[in-house]
C-alpha cells in the first residue's frame, strides 16, 4: 500500500519535471511539418506525429520582426507552445499564405501612409488618414498617452477604441504632414 | 452600447424574414476578408438566422439551429466572431477593437438563441464615439454636443436652481456694474465739452470731477462686491457638487467604477468641480455685464456717430480672425511645451523609482545622458516659445488697438470739419476701446462654454446614474447563517473577457472552504462576488437561499469579515484602522482582536502603541504587520462569514502558525473561505475548491482530491516534494 503511494508520488513528481523540461525546451517548426486549412478558416498542424487542431499563430516580435519567430500554440486556455517558426519566408508559399491569413485575423495594426488632416477639438484629436488597410478616420484623447514612441521615428497611436495605428517612419511623411503630427510627438 | 443599429431600408428589404421572425441584433463589422477596412457591412441576427451583409448583398446565412456555440474572440487590435457548426469552429466576421465589446454581447445573444430562449441581451456600456456627429464622447452616456434632453442650458439651470438667491444677487450687481461703466464716458464728454472747451467755471468742473470720482469708486465697489458674491457662489456650488459626487461614488456598484479609467473619476471630483468654480468666478460674474455693456456700447457708438461706428465695426471681423489665428498657433506651441515637460518629468520619475535597478546594472551614466537629451530639448522648446511670446504679444495689443486708430483718423477729420466735437470724439474713443476689450473677452467664450458643458455633462452623468435598489426598504435584513450557493454564476470584469464561468457549488453553514488555483484564475474574483462588490452577469449567488441582490448591503457587510490580498490601511492610527469595521468597539475588544491576530505584541513595541500613525506618510509597517492589522480588523466584528484572501501569505511560518491556531478557534462554526497558495495553510479546510480554466475544476475534501489524482494532487506533490 505504502509503496504504491510512493510510486504514484514519484509519478507526479516526474510529471512536474517533464513539464518543467517542456517549458524550457525550444522546438523548431520547419517546412517538414505540415499545416492544413480547416473548413472554418483556421489551420491544423501535424507535428512530431501529433495532430494539433486550430492552432494559435502568435508573433513574438510584432513590431521589430513581424515575420520572424512565429510561435505556434495549442488552442486552449493554457495555449502551450508547440513550436516556433524561425522565419515565415523559409516555408513553402502555400504554408506561408495559410499562416499569413491567420496572422491577419489575429493582428490588426493598420500602418498610416498618409495624413489627410488632424483636427483638434476640446481635448480630442480627429485623424483622417490613409493606411495600408484603406482610408479611415479615428479619434484620440489628447490628455492620455495615446502616442507611444517605439523609436525616434516610429510611432504607435492608440485611438479611443483601442485600435492601434502604426507610423513606420515619421521622416518619410511630407513636411506638411509632419507639422500636423507635431503636436503629438 | 448599440446592439441593434438602424439599418437603411434597402438593407432591411434584403433580409428574408419568415413569420414570427424578427431582427434581434444588427451590428457593423469593419474589416473585410482581405483584412482591409470596409464600410456598410453588417452582421444581422434574427430569431432563427445569422446573416452577413457585405457589398450590398447577403453573402452568407447560417441557421442558428445548426450551431452549438458562438464566441467573440479578442485578438490584437480587433477580434473575430466564430460559431461552431457541428464540430467545426468557423470564422464569421472580423472587426476592429471598436466593436470588441459589442460582439461579446452579440455572442452572448446568439448563445441564448441557440439554447432555445428568446431573451434579448442589452448592454449598459457607453458608446465612445457619438454615432450622430462622430465626435468623441467624454465618458458619458450622451454626447454633450448632440444630447437634447441633457442640453447645456438645462443642465446649467438644474445645477443653478438651488442657488436662486445667490444668482439673483450676482445678477443685480452685474447690471449695476454695467450702468456705472457706461455712464463714465458720458460724464467725461460733458467735462470736455462744457468745461474745458465751453469755458465753464471751476465750480462746474469740480462737480463733474466729483461725479466722475464717485462713479469710479462706485465701479470699484460694485466690482468687488460682484466678484465676492460670485466667488462665494462658485465655491458653494462646487463644494456641494463635490460632496454629491463623493456620496454617489460610494453608492455606485464597483463595476461602474471599474468601467471607467482610473483617475477619470477622481478628475470629476477635483477638476470638473474646480472648473465650475472657476467659471463662476471668472466668467459668469462678467457674463451678463459684458453682454449688457456690449449692446449699449454699440448703441451709443451708433447714436454718437453712425458713420464712424460702422467704420469701426468693419475692422472687427478682421481683428477677430487675426486674433483667433494667432491664438491657435500660441496654443499649439505651448501644448508642445507641456508635452515635453511631461516627458521630462515622467522620465525623471521612471529613473528615480527604478534607481535600485539602475544602480545594480551600473547604468547611471547612460540614464543621465538620456535625461540630459530630453531636458535640453525641453529647454530649447521653452526658449523658442518665450521668444515667440515676447515678439507676438505686443502684436496682439496692436491689433486690438487698430480700431482706435481708425477712429482717431476719421473722427479727427470730423472734428476738424466741425461735424463732431472733441468731447464726443473722446467719448467715442472710450467706447471703441471698451468694444474691443469685450470682443476679446467674448472670443474666449465658445471654448470656455464647451469645457463647461463637458464638465457639467460628466458630473451629471454620475449624478443621474440610477443606483439599483441599494438598501431600499424592500430589501431584506438578514441574519447570516452561512449557507452559500453558487448557481451557474458567470462573471467577467470586461464584457468580452469572462473570468468565471458557470460556477456551481453549495457551501454548508460553518464549512471552511479552501480555494486554490494558479495565479490569475479568478480566486480573488470569486470572493469579490461573495462580498457583493460586483454583480454576477449570469446565474445566481444565494446567501441562505436569498439572492444576494435582494439583501440589504449594510446588514450583509456588517456580518462578514474580510482580509484582502492587498492589505489596505488608511492614513490614520492603528486603532482607527482596526476600528474601521466597528467604530464603537471598546479597547477591550480591540486588544482581544489584535491579540488573536498576533498583532498585539508588535503594536506594543512601537513607541506610540495603538496610537501609532500608519498609512502613506506614517510609520512604515512591514507586509506581515499590515496583514495582521487587517486580520484584527476582520475579526473585530465577530463575523458570521469570514473571507481570507492570502491572509497569511506575507507572514513567517511561526506567525502564520500562531494565527492559524487563533483563527481556528474563531472560524469554528463560521463559514470561511480561505485562499492560499501554501497548501499547508488549508490543512483544516473541510473542502478544497480548485479553480482552473474559469471553472471549479475540482471540489472535495483533501483526501478525496488526493485520491482523484487531479490538479490538487499535483500541487500537493509539488509542494511537499
Ligand atoms: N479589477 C479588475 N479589472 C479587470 N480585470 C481584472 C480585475 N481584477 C482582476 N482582473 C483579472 O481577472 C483575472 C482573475 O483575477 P483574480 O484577481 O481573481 O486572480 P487570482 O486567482 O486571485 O490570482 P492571484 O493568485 O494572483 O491572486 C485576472 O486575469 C486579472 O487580470
Ligand atoms: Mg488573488
Amino acid at each position: 500500500m505504502k509503496e504504491r503511494e510512493e510510486m504514484a508520488d514519484n509519478n507526479a513528481l516526474d510529471i512536474y519535471e517533464k513539464e518543467a523540461e517542456e517549458m524550457t525546451a525550444m522546438h523548431k517548426i520547419t517546412d517538414k511539418d505540415r499545416f492544413e486549412r480547416t473548413g472554418g478558416g483556421f489551420v491544423n498542424l501535424f507535428f512530431k506525429g501529433n495532430l494539433y487542431e486550430r492552432v494559435k499563430v502568435v508573433r513574438l516580435f510584432p513590431f521589430t520582426d513581424a515575420d520572424k519567430y512565429i510561435s505556434i500554440r495549442e488552442n486552449d486556455e493554457k495555449a502551450k507552445e508547440i513550436g516556433i517558426i524561425e522565419d515565415l519566408n523559409d516555408l513553402s508559399e502555400e504554408t506561408k499564405e495559410m499562416l499569413k491569413e491567420q496572422l491577419r485575423l489575429n493582428y490588426f495594426t493598420p500602418v498610416i501612409q498618409k495624413i489627410y488632416s488632424i483636427k483638434d477639438e476640446y481635448g480630442y484629436a480627429y485623424f483622417h488618414v490613409l493606411t495600408n488597410k484603406g482610408e479611415c478616420k479615428f479619434a484620440i484623447n489628447m490628455a492620455s498617452n495615446a502616442v507611444t514612441k517605439l523609436s525616434d521615428s516610429r510611432l504607435i497611436i492608440m485611438d479611443l477604441d483601442e485600435n492601434r495605428f502604426e507610423i513606420r517612419d515619421v521622416n518619410a511623411l511630407t513636411q506638411k504632414e509632419r507639422r500636423k503630427l507635431d503636436l503629438f510627438l | 452600447m448599440i446592439l441593434h443599429y438602424n439599418l437603411p431600408k434597402k438593407i432591411i428589404d434584403t433580409i428574408p424574414l419568415s413569420e414570427n421572425e424578427r431582427i434581434y441584433y444588427a451590428v457593423p463589422f469593419d474589416i473585410d476578408g482581405e483584412g482591409q477596412w470596409t464600410e456598410g457591412s453588417y452582421l444581422i441576427v434574427t430569431t432563427g438566422k445569422i446573416h452577413i451583409y457585405e457589398n450590398e448583398k447577403i453573402t452568407e446565412t447560417i441557421e442558428i439551429k445548426n450551431c452549438t456555440k458562438a464566441k467573440a474572440e479578442a485578438k490584437v487590435g480587433g477580434g473575430i466572431l466564430t460559431v461552431t457548426i457541428g464540430d467545426e469552429p468557423r470564422v464569421l466576421v472580423h472587426y476592429s477593437a471598436k466593436h470588441l465589446s459589442r460582439y461579446a454581447y452579440i455572442a452572448r445573444g446568439i448563445n441564448i438563441l441557440i439554447s432555445g430562449r428568446f431573451e434579448e441581451v442589452e448592454s449598459n456600456e457607453y458608446e465612445k464615439m457619438c454615432p450622430k456627429c462622430g465626435r468623441a464622447i467624454p465618458g458619458t452616456k450622451n454626447c454633450p454636443h448632440c444630447s437634447k434632453e441633457g442640453g447645456f442650458l438645462k443642465n446649467f439651470l438644474r445645477m443653478a436652481k438651488p442657488y436662486k438667491k445667490g444668482f439673483f444677487g450676482v445678477f443685480v450687481l452685474m447690471v449695476l456694474a454695467a450702468v456705472t461703466t457706461l455712464l463714465n464716458p458720458e460724464i467725461q464728454k460733458h467735462l470736455i465739452n462744457d468745461v474745458l472747451r465751453g469755458g465753464g467755471g471751476m465750480k462746474q468742473a469740480l462737480v463733474y470731477l466729483a461725479i466722475m470720482f464717485s462713479l469710479s469708486v462706485g465701479i470699484v465697489i460694485v466690482n468687488i462686491l460682484k466678484s465676492n458674491a460670485s466667488t462665494r457662489l462658485g465655491a458653494r456650488i462646487s463644494e456641494d457638487l463635490r460632496m454629491a459626487l463623493f456620496q454617489k461614488y460610494q453608492e455606485l456598484p464597483l463595476s461602474f467604477i471599474n468601467d471607467r479609467r482610473p483617475g477619470e473619476l477622481l478628475n470629476r471630483i477635483t477638476q470638473d468641480t474646480t472648473f465650475i468654480r472657476e467659471f463662476m468666478e471668472d466668467v459668469f460674474c462678467n457674463l451678463f455685464a459684458v453682454f449688457f455693456i456690449f449692446i449699449w456700447d454699440v448703441l451709443f457708438m451708433m447714436i454718437l456717430n453712425i458713420k464712424l461706428a460702422l467704420l469701426t465695426f468693419v475692422t472687427v471681423p478682421i481683428v477677430v480672425v487675426m486674433v483667433l489665428a494667432f491664438r491657435k498657433s500660441v496654443h499649439r506651441i505651448f501644448h508642445l511645451q507641456y508635452k515635453k515637460n511631461d516627458d521630462v518629468s515622467s522620465d525623471l520619475q521612471d529613473v528615480i523609482s527604478g534607481m535600485r535597478v539602475v544602480k545594480t546594472y551600473g547604468r547611471e551614466e547612460a540614464e543621465a545622458n538620456r535625461f540630459k537629451a530630453l531636458s535640453t530639448e525641453f529647454s530649447n522648446t521653452q526658449r523658442r516659445n518665450e521668444t515667440f511670446w515676447a515678439i507676438f504679444n505686443p502684436i496682439i495689443s496692436f491689433l486690438m488697438g487698430m480700431g482706435a486708430i481708425v477712429v482717431v483718423y476719421f473722427g479727427g477729420w470730423d472734428v476738424f470739419n466741425e461735424k463732431m466735437d472733441a468731447g464726443e470724439l473722446y467719448q467715442f474713443m472710450t467706447y471703441t476701446v471698451l468694444l474691443f476689450q469685450y470682443i476679446n473677452w467674448m472670443s474666449w467664450l465658445p471654448r470656455t462654454l464647451t469645457q463647461l458643458t463637458s464638465s457639467l455633462e460628466r458630473i451629471n452623468d454620475i449624478l443621474s446614474q440610477d443606483v439599483k435598489k441599494l438598501d431600499d426598504a424592500e430589501l431584506a435584513e438578514v441574519d447570516i447563517k452561512g449557507e452559500i450557493t453558487f448557481d451557474h454564476a458567470t462573471f467577467g470584469y470586461k464584457s468580452y473577457q469572462p473570468v468565471l464561468e458557470d460556477i456551481n457549488a453549495v457551501i454548508k453553514p460553518g464549512e471552511m472552504i479552501g480555494i486554490v488555483g494558479a495565479s490569475g484564475t479568478g480566486k480573488s474574483t470569486l470572493i469579490n462576488l461573495l462580498m457583493g462588490l460586483y454583480e454576477i452577469d449570469d446565474g445566481h449567488l444565494l446567501i441562505d437561499g436569498t439572492d444576494i441582490r435582494d439583501i440589504k448591503r449594510k446588514s450583509y457587510h456588517s456580518q462578514i469579515g474580510v482580509v484582502l490580498q492587498e492589505t489596505f490601511l488608511f492614513s490614520g492610527t492603528i486603532i482607527d484602522n482596526i476600528r474601521f469595521s466597528k467604530p464603537d468597539a471598546t479597547y477591550d475588544e480591540i486588544i482581544r482582536a489584535a491579540k488573536m491576530a498576533n498583532a498585539h505584541d508588535f503594536i506594543s513595541r512601537t513607541p506610540d502603541g495603538y496610537n501609532t500613525y500608519v498609512g502613506e506618510k506614517g510609520y512604515s509597517l512591514s507586509g506581515g504587520e499590515r496583514q495582521r492589522i487587517a486580520i484584527a480588523r476582520a475579526i473585530l466584528t465577530n463575523p458570521r462569514l469570514l473571507i481570507l484572501d492570502e491572509a497569511t501569505a506575507s507572514l513567517d511560518t511561526e506567525s502564520e502558525f500562531m494565527i492559524q491556531k487563533a483563527l481556528e478557534r474563531l472560524t469554528d462554526g463560521k463559514t470561511t473561505f480561505a485562499i492560499a497558495h501554501r497548501l499547508s495553510t488549508l490543512k483544516k479546510a473541510d473542502r478544497i475548491m480548485v479553480i482552473d480554466g474559469h471553472r471549479i475544476a475540482e471540489i472535495g475534501t483533501h483526501e478525496e482530491l488526493l485520491n482523484s489524482r487531479g490538479i490538487y494532487y499535483k500541487l500537493h506533490m509539488a509542494q511537499i516534494g
